[in-house]
């Protein structure tokens, strides 16, 4: 019994004959899959309440002991260790796999780099990307920024300003540093009150089931590698002059004029962040047109309404060097020319898992060729003790699938549950201004996957634009497969967005139809009901006259 | 458009197979298929879809104002001239005050005094119904639809008269009549209440009142003190419960009071006026505890009653309900087989897109050939006080009240992050409540920023049966409020089914 409270299995026959099934690759059977002991469930019960009321008290080495004792008393495994996982990276995926694993029974310990704003090969932080250099400081920034925007509205409604506003930078950095110094603050006590051992430091691996930090070696019958991933600059000339996203969270001062060079949904959100501060934006993209990858449409107006709050677009353009002037300002040399006079270069052109020094090689856990680490659909790595969750194996680089495979990991791990995580229908927003908010297939997608859709849109002036004045405009588009008028896509771009298409969210992963969405009674006045007061299709794009659809549909469109 | 007419005759017969239908009826020859008396959202969605279909459709709508009385109305109704749309127009303006404290913490250096022009406001609210107003007319004649301006009147159980500016009166035929006339403010009985305003005027003062009292616990009530409150004037919300919102869900009622005092709203609950009285000051207002505020305007929100009064319809044998609303069965038609009517003329749920549910589907019933009857079951709905309170489904209470099981119920509480930096202490409330059994969602509220934006596609969900295990399996948005929707993995309380009380 007390084995099976400090390392819980799958025990359940069929549940193994199911982790199998995906397993030929490899074939071998792991030690956590051992079917020869048995876990009763009121064992996990008990240690539950256990590591709850023990938490801090319960120490690395009292653990130990206990789990040595336990096993050498069932005489069934081999070896024994110092924990049940330990956990590299103790970020979005990392904390939730190691908090639900210890929920579970396991004794986990965890291991992350000091606090910093800025990450590198010595700094980091409980809390990982998501809360010191990702959403949440970045989601603050917006905030701080929109407020240019509503003050525009503002006067459409009769407020007056004797001055206009003008904004202080150093103001917002130090809230926005107190607030993340407070949240990476909670981050570790939810650790700690979940009894996970907290290791500060850097974490290697040596062995399938030995970790090195600082020197000193911890062994552990799982290893889950969640460090995440890391801003990636192309090594042009001068490329030392350019900030990231991590930088550019965190700079000392407002830039006056920034390039930024990039057309994803990061490159996007600084444009729009510095543009409502009141910094000259220019966004340097390679391609015609802003975020790869979704939907046609939604590019298109989102970067038309950006262009009309004030940011200069300069498309097919590809930075080849970065110069520094004599004053001091930078210069951004393309394919098409060089600009001058920026102030700040900024480069969000993409995120590179964080593999190196880990001991990847060592141990022989292979990698994909992006150098993600390549796992199977329950996270697990070419080294059956070795798993990995998150940005770190470049699967969908959002903080709550991270959330999702970890919390599936501790399941397959310590509850008796193989749990694949489900990518299917994942929202995702972008905060940009105005925000884009989408759930399901691009039209594009869509298309290639169910030939017969039905397209419906809406573009529109919301209320408060008629009243203020302002150009916005929102842009909403749900994809129908004709066959069986399921939901398969929905999109939005303008405010509000993302908290919108959550909702939506449930009813697309729950394969809602439009019939249902049409049932739906609207909520007045808002946006949101304009997604379920769509009665008449814009398109409908059938295989058969596949040769013209694309003509069609851009004639049609007409954003 | 004699081939029209007669298609329409034959969907007309088609779908009414099942009402009984005199069959030399069909031998008259009547001016209009469908005339509507109230050019509201339910009249104008029935007389849009009706024409749609092949009938002949005429309606009438009293002149334009933005005050309605008797003789005054205009196309678009309450909806759009004195309810939802200025409303929330307001709202909007309302939402600055607040906003503009909330930016300094942002980093956002602004003048102490910042000035709020109301007659700015105003204009820019007057041109936009304006404008609506005419894209509701337009709407009208693109169907197809013949408006007349007038006051609408029923003379027989196919006669219609119009009244029209100049005192002439038009008299047409009508194979249906559809009243859609909508309601109106109502007025307590209390000495002195000619001093008070209802919200129609409320909507459209001239100067902004820098001292209030709301008498009334209702939406429109918590409404207009958040919007006066947010302009920064003193509010004072009298209110006869211990709490505002009667209906809602207990705890989100209680969240919403909470907000309103934070914000500095002066609730009185238990209470009610006794007396107006007009001084150099203002108007002075006593309650019945024997509290006296003097004030620059007094608003009653104490309920609407349905438009019936000078329809002329008990005349001709329409039966109306105590309330005086029409009373009407499951297709929206009265006891007079060829009338009739839609909307919160009828008093069942009184919400602009339910008018407009009922209207797509007495067009669908009488011209469409399809008998349908409007569902009511999961109907959001939002109250715009700030910030706003959104539901759909049952509440706890009227979850326990239907029970046949028990009743999980789960609840979040949190900090918005935009107030970790602004410092606003204002928490939002979002919850779900699921039958055990079945695990099916019945009901979903939250009262926080964007709730009534966050509710909608919860709606959709609620109303195809999505149960707790599909929003847990659906990824979160983040960094969003909306995603506690689907991260709620621990019950806040179940609630043991009792078996209810019988007299047997």
């Amino acid at each position: 019994m007390a084995t099976s409270m400090s390392t819980p299995k799958l025990t359940s026959q069929k549940a193994l004959q199911t982790l199998l099934l995906y397993h030929t690759a490899n074939s071998k059977l792991p030690a956590t899959l051992s079917p020869h002991s048995s876990s009763p469930l009121s064992a996990f019960r008990t240690l539950t309440s256990l590591s709850s009321r023990c938490c801090q008290s319960l120490s690395h080495h009292r653990r130990r002991r206990f789990t040595t004792r336990a096993e050498s008393e069932n005489g069934a495994e081999p070896r024994s260790y110092d924990f049940d996982l330990f956990t590299i990276g103790a970020g979005s995926g990392g904390v939730r796999a190691s908090r639900f694993a210890s929920g579970f029974g396991a004794s986990v310990a965890i291991c992350e780099l000091p606090f910093g704003t800025i990450a590198s090969d010595s700094v980091g932080g409980y809390g990982g990307t998501c809360v010191l250099r990702g959403c949440v400081p970045k989601k603050l920034l917006v905030y701080a920024s929109k407020y240019s925007h509503e003050f525009e509205e503002s006067h459409g409604f009769g407020w007056i300003y004797e001055t206009e506003p003008k904004h202080d930078w150093s103001t917002l950095m130090a809230n926005k540093n107190a607030e993340l110094q407070r949240l990476t603050g909670i981050y570790k006590n939810i650790l700690k009150n979940a009894g996970v051992t907290m290791i500060e430091g850097r974490g290697k691996i040596v062995d399938p089931h030995t970790v090195d930090v600082n020197g000193k070696l911890y062994t552990a019958r799982n290893i889950l590698i969640s460090v995440g991933g890391r801003p990636f600059i192309p090594d042009i000339p001068g490329s030392e002059y350019a900030i990231d996203s991590d930088a550019a969270l965190d700079l000392p001062e407002k830039p006056k004029k920034i390039a930024i060079v990039g057309g994803g949904y990061i490159a996007l959100e600084f444009a729009g962040i510095f543009n409502g501060l009141k910094s000259e934006v220019h966004l340097f993209i390679r391609q015609k047109k802003v975020l790869r990858g979704f939907d046609e449409e939604i590019r298109d107006f989102v970067a038309e309404q950006m262009s009309l709050r004030g940011i200069e677009f300069h498309t097919e353009e590809s930075p080849q060097a970065v110069v520094k002037s004599s004053d001091g300002s930078f210069s951004l040399k393309t394919n098409k020319g060089t600009s001058e006079g920026f102030s700040h270069v900024m480069f969000a052109t993409g995120r590179k898992p964080n593999i190196k020094n880990l001991g990847l090689e060592t141990v022989g856990v292979e990698l994909t060729k992006n150098g993600a680490i390549q796992v199977d659909e329950y996270s697990r790595t070419s080294v059956p003790s070795i798993w990995a969750v998150g940005d770190v194996t470049d699967r969908i680089n959002l903080t709550p699938v991270a959330l999702m495979e970890g919390g599936a990991l501790a399941k397959t791990l310590f509850l008796n549950q193989p749990t694949k995580p489900d990518y299917r229908a994942v929202p995702s927003a972008v905060f940009s201004q105005p925000p884009i908010g989408q759930v399901g297939l691009s039209e594009e997608q869509a298309v290639k996957e169910y030939g017969d859709i039905d397209v419906f849109t809406s573009n529109f002036r919301p209320l408060k634009a008629t009243v203020s004045g302002l150009p916005d405009r929102v842009f909403m588009k749900i994809i129908v497969c004709a066959k069986t008028d399921k939901v398969v896509g929905l999109h939005m771009c303008g405010e509000d967005s993302p908290e919108i298409v959550q909702g939506f969210a449930v009813a697309v992963k729950a394969g809602l139809t439009k019939a249902d969405f049409d049932a739906t009674v609207g909520i007045h006045p808002t946006a949101a009901e304009e997604l379920v007061t769509m009665r008449t299709p814009t398109r409908k794009i059938r295989s058969s006259s596949q040769g013209k659809t694309d003509a069609e549909t851009k004639a049609v469109a007409g954003v | 458009f004699s081939q029209t007419l007669i298609m329409s005759r034959k969907m007309l017969i088609d779908g009414e197979a099942n009402n009984n239908i005199s069959n030399n009826e069909e031998e008259v020859q009547y001016d209009f298929d469908l005339f509507v008396i109230g050019a509201g959202s339910g009249g104008v969605r029935a007389s849009r879809f009706s024409a749609q279909y092949g009938a002949k459709v005429g309606i009438c709508e009293l002149p334009f104002h933005p005050i309605s009385s008797e003789v005054l109305g205009g196309v678009g109704g309450t909806c759009v001239i004195r309810g939802c749309v200025p409303k929330k127009i307001l709202v909007y303006g309302a939402s600055f005050g607040p906003e503009l404290e909330d930016a300094r913490s942002y980093g956002w250096e602004l003048n102490e005094k910042i000035d709020f022009n109301w007659k700015k406001l105003l204009h820019k609210k007057t041109e936009e119904i304006v404008r609506l107003t005419g894209i509701y007319k337009r709407l009208l004649s693109n169907a197809g639809v013949k408006l007349f301006e007038g006051e609408g009147k029923v003379v027989g159980s196919n006669e219609v008269e119009v009244t029209q500016l100049d005192g002439t009166k038009l008299c047409y035929s009508a194979k249906h009549i559809l009243v859609a006339t909508g309601s109106r403010a109502q007025r307590p009985d209390i000495p002195g209440q000619e001093l008070a305003i209802t919200s129609d005027e409320a909507l459209s003062l001239d100067e902004l009142p820098k001292r209030v009292v709301i008498l009334g616990g209702g939406y429109i009530a918590v409404e207009f003190a958040s919007i006066w409150r947010g302009m920064g004037s003193t509010v004072d919300l009298c209110f006869r419960k211990e709490l505002p919102l009667r209906g809602f869900d207990d705890e989100m009622r209680a969240v919403v009071a909470r907000n309103l005092e934070g914000r500095k709203v002066n609730l009185h609950p238990q209470t009610t006026l006794s007396e107006l009285v007009k001084t150099e000051d203002g108007i002075t207002v006593r309650t019945d505890h024997g509290e006296e505020l003097v004030v620059d305007a007094v608003l009653f929100a104490t309920g609407r009653i349905p438009n019936t009064k000078r329809l002329n319809l008990e005349a001709v044998g329409v039966e109306l309900d105590r309330t005086g609303a029409v009373k009407v069965d499951e297709y929206s038609r009265t006891n007079i087989p060829s009338i009739w009517a839609i909307g919160d003329v009828t008093n069942r749920m009184n919400l602009t897109p339910v008018a407009l549910m009922e209207g797509t589907l007495f067009a669908k019933t009488v011209f469409g050939g399809q008998l349908s009857k409007p569902d009511y079951s999961n109907i959001p709905c939002a109250v715009f006080c700030i910030p706003p309170l959104s539901v759909v489904g049952l509440s706890e209470e009227q979850a326990i009240e239907q029970a046949k099981g028990d009743i999980l119920v789960f609840t979040s509480g949190f900090n918005p992050m935009k107030n970790t930096i602004s410092g606003r202490q204002e928490k939002t409330l979002m919850k779900l409540i699921v039958d055990a059994e079945t695990d099916k969602v019945l009901g979903a509220s939250m009262c926080g920023p964007d709730a009534a934006e966050i509710m909608q596609g919860i709606a959709v969900a609620l109303k195809c049966g999505a149960t707790k295990a599909q929003f847990d399996s659906t990824v979160g948005i983040h960094p969003s409020a909306a995603e506690e929707f689907v991260t709620m993995r621990s019950v806040t309380r179940r609630i043991a089914f009792s078996k209810p009380k019988t007299n047997l």
